[in-house]
C-alpha cells in the first residue's frame, strides 16, 4: 500500500487548495448537521412532552388545546371514569387544564409572537414529571401570579423574574422560573387556572382534560369509553399521538434547513472533485512513477480516495464544531420556531447527539467518496507512460 | 554477436510497436530483436524518435508491443495482467529517470523504501535494505533530508537508491544524466558502472550523452526502430 504519509503531506504541501476544500465541506457538513440538530431537538421537545400512560382529552374535531373548549361538567364526569391512576392521597391523576394564548413581544425588538399560558390545578405538577421551580417560587393560588419556562424568560419581554406581563389587560408577576426536562411544557407560562379563566372570560369550561391512566390496559379502555360517548362530543389521545401530531411544528424551518444543507451538498461535492481532479493533473509524473514501482491501479484508487476521504473528515469536524460553537454563541443552544399546529411560539434545544454527528460524519464519507471518485478513477486510468512524461 | 538466450535477461523477439496519432499510423519499433545478457550494461542512443524510450518501456512492461514477444527474466510480459505486471516490476526491475521522480513530500529514506512497501519484509528488514542503498550511493548522512533540499546529483543518487533498494535483476535508466551537470553526471555514471560490475547489476540504458554511453559494455543504435551497426569503439573515434 501507497503510506497514507504520502497523501496526508501531499494534502498539506497544496495548502491553499485543501483548506478551501475543507472549508466547503465544512460548511456543507455544519449546515447539515445545524438542520439535523434542530430537528432532532424539535422531536426531542416533543418526545419528551409525552408520557407513555397519558391521555388529553379534547374537543371533537380540534387538533390542540389552544382550539378545544371542554365544558366544566363533562370535565368532572371524566375524572370519574375508571381506571384513572392515583397519587398517594387516592386523588385522581387528571387535571381539568385551561391554554390561553397571549401577544408578546420578544426581547431586543424582534417582534412579537404567541405564547401558550396553561391555567393549572395542583395535580397538573405530577402529571409533567421531571417539572420543577429551579427560580423563584411557586405561584399562589387566587393571585395574578405566574411561573415562567426559564428558556422562555429569555426570549420574552416581561417574563424575566419579578417582571411582569399583561393578558387581557391585567399584568401577571412572574414569581419563579421552571425547568421540565426539555419538553413542550417549557414553552409555557403557567398560573393558576381559575384566576387565567376569569382573565381571559372563560369561565365555567376548560381547554383540555390530562388523564394519567393506571395501566395500558386502563389507557385503552379509558380511551375507548370517551370516543364511544357521543353525547359528551370529546376525542380523546395518547399524549404520544398528540405530541407526534405536532412535530409538524417547524416544518418550514426544517425543510428550510434541508433545502441549503442540500445545495451546500452538491456544492462541496464539485469542491471535493475539483480538488482531487487538480491534484491528481499536478501528480501525474508521481502517479506513473509509483505505478512503474510496481503499486498496482488498486492502491493508486485507495490512495487517492483516502486523501479524499481525509480532506472531507476534516471538514467534517471542522463543520461539526463550527456548527455547536455557533449555536451556543447564539441564543445558548436554546432556539425558538411557530408550532404549525398551535401557532404559539415552541422553544427548543439544538440537539447534537451521537445520532446527529454521526449523521454528519457519514455525508462526510459520502463527499470523499462521491467527489473522489472519478478522479481517482482517472489517475488509476491513466497510461503510465503518459504519466511519467507530465512535467 | 549471438547470445545464448537461455543467459538473456531481456529478449525482444520481433517486437514492432506503432502508435495511432489522429487516425495515422505511426511505426516506432519494427520487427526489433534484441538479447541483454546477464551482468550487461548496454547503451541505447539514437536521435528523437527513433524508438529509445518505447524499447525501454517495453522492457519495463509499462507499455505492449503490437506484435513480437517480450520476455524479461524468463517470463513472458504478454501472458501478464495489469496486476501481473505491476507485481513482477516490483519484483524484477528498477527505474532511474530523467528527472528523478522522487516524491517531494517523502523523505530520502521513505523514497527509497518505497518499492520495498510491497515486498514481504517487516519495517526492519526495509530499514536494513534502505541503508544499505543509501550507503552505497553515500547518502546514508542525508537520509532525511527532503528532495527540494539536495542537489540534482543527489536527486538522481537517492531515485538511484530507491531502483537498487528491491535488488532488481534489470535496472532500466531513461535518460539518468540528461538534467544533471558534469560532476554530478560523472557520479551517477561511476554509480552505475560500480552496480554493474560488483553487484552484476545488468543495466540498460537511453542516453543521448556520448560520454555516457562509453561508460556502457555495449553500445545499441537505434535508427528509425530498428538497430543499426554500432560500437564503443566508433563511439570513441567520432570524438
Amino acid at each position: 500500500m501507497i503510506p497514507i504519509k504520502y497523501n496526508l503531506r501531499s494534502l498539506w504541501a497544496r495548502k491553499v487548495g485543501s483548506l478551501m476544500t475543507i472549508a466547503s465541506t465544512g460548511i456543507a457538513v455544519g449546515a447539515s448537521v445545524f438542520a439535523l440538530g434542530l430537528s432532532a431537538g424539535l422531536d426531542q421537545t416533543l418526545e419528551v412532552s409525552a408520557g407513555p400512560l397519558d391521555i388529553i382529552v379534547l374537543r371533537q374535531g380540534s387538533s390542540s388545546e389552544t382550539a378545544s373548549g371542554v365544558s366544566e361538567a363533562v370535565a368532572r364526569e371524566i375524572l370519574a371514569l375508571p381506571g384513572i391512576a392515583t397519587d398517594q392521597q387516592g386523588r385522581p391523576l387528571a387535571a381539568p387544564e385551561l391554554v390561553v394564548v397571549t401577544y408578546l413581544p420578544r426581547r431586543g425588538n424582534a417582534g412579537s409572537a404567541n405564547v401558550t399560558i396553561r391555567g393549572a390545578l395542583p395535580v397538573s405538577r405530577d402529571l409533567r414529571e421531571g417539572m420543577k421551580v429551579v427560580e423563584g417560587r411557586d405561584f399562589q393560588p387566587g393571585l395574578r401570579e405566574a411561573i415562567v419556562s426559564r428558556k422562555l424568560a429569555g426570549r420574552f419581554e416581561g417574563l424575566g423574574m419579578n417582571e411582569e406581563f399583561v393578558v387581557q389587560d391585567k399584568s401577571f408577576k412572574v414569581v419563579g422560573l421552571f425547568e421540565a426536562g426539555g419538553g413542550a411544557t417549557e414553552s409555557e407560562i403557567w398560573t393558576d387556572q381559575k384566576v387565567l379563566a376569569q382573565v381571559a372570560n372563560r369561565t365555567g369550561g376548560t381547554s383540555s382534560v390530562q388523564i394519567r391512566a393506571a395501566s395500558k390496559a386502563a389507557q385503552e379502555t379509558l380511551l375507548n369509553h370517551i370516543k364511544a360517548d357521543e353525547q359528551i362530543a370529546l376525542k380523546a389521545i395518547t399524549e404520544v399521538q398528540y405530541f407526534a401530531d405536532q412535530a409538524q411544528a417547524g416544518l418550514v424551518l426544517r425543510l428550510l434547513g434541508q433545502i441549503i444543507a442540500f445545495f451546500l451538498t452538491i456544492g462541496a461535492m464539485f469542491a471535493v472533485a475539483n480538488t482531487m481532479y487538480g491534484a491528481i493533473a499536478t501528480r501525474a509524473r508521481e502517479i506513473g512513477t509509483l505505478r512503474s514501482l510496481g503499486f498496482g491501479r488498486g492502491s493508486i484508487l485507495t490512495a487517492f480516495l483516502l486523501e479524499s476521504l481525509v480532506l472531507c473528515l476534516v471538514g467534517a469536524i471542522v463543520g461539526c464544531l463550527a456548527s455547536i460553537a455557533l449555536t451556543k454563541l447564539f441564543g445558548g443552544q436554546s432556539a425558538g420556531t411557530m408550532n404549525g399546529v398551535t401557532f404559539t411560539e415552541i422553544v427548543f434545544a439544538f440537539s447534537f447527539g451521537p445520532n446527529v454527528l454521526m449523521k454528519g460524519a457519514l455525508l462526510a464519507v459520502f463527499l470523499g467518496v462521491v467527489g473522489g471518485f472519478l478522479p481517482a478513477l482517472r489517475a488509476v486510468r491513466m497510461k503510465v507512460v503518459d504519466a511519467l512524461r507530465e512535467v | 554477436m549471438p547470445y545464448d538466450a537461455s543467459d538473456s535477461v531481456v529478449q525482444l523477439l520481433d517486437v514492432s510497436k506503432e502508435f495511432m496519432r489522429d487516425k495515422i499510423r505511426i511505426p516506432v519499433l519494427t520487427n526489433t530483436t534484441l538479447h541483454i545478457p546477464k551482468g550487461d550494461f548496454a547503451a541505447i542512443m539514437g536521435p528523437s524518435g527513433s524508438g529509445k524510450s518505447t524499447l525501454l518501456n517495453l522492457a519495463a512492461g509499462l507499455d505492449r508491443p503490437t506484435t513480437g514477444r517480450v520476455i524479461v527474466n524468463g517470463q513472458d510480459l504478454g501472458v501478464l495482467s495489469e496486476a501481473g505486471l505491476s507485481r513482477f516490476r516490483s519484483e524484477n526491475l528498477g527505474f532511474i529517470f530523467q528527472m528523478y521522480n522522487l516524491m517531494p513530500v517523502l523523505t530520502a529514506f521513505e523514497n527509497v523504501e518505497l518499492p520495498l512497501l510491497l515486498a514481504p519484509l517487516n519495517r526492519a528488514q526495509r530499514r536494513q535494505h534502505v541503508e544499505a542503498a543509501l550507503r552505497i550511493v553515500s547518502l546514508a548522512d542525508r537520509q532525511d533530508h527532503y528532495p527540494r533540499q539536495l542537489s540534482g546529483g543527489q536527486e538522481q543518487r537517492v531515485a538511484i537508491a530507491r531502483a537498487i533498494a528491491n535488488d532488481p535483476v534489470l535496472l532500466l535508466a531513461d535518460e539518468p544524466t540528461g538534467n544533471l551537470d558534469a560532476t554530478s553526471a560523472q557520479e551517477v555514471l561511476d554509480l552505475l558502472e560500480l552496480l554493474n560490475t560488483q553487484f552484476g547489476t545488468t543495466i540498460i540504458m537511453v542516453t543521448h550523452d556520448p560520454k555516457a554511453a562509453r561508460r556502457a559494455k555495449r553500445l545499441l543504435h537505434l535508427e528509425k526502430g530498428t538497430f543499426v551497426q554500432a560500437d564503443i569503439e566508433a563511439l570513441e573515434t567520432s570524438r
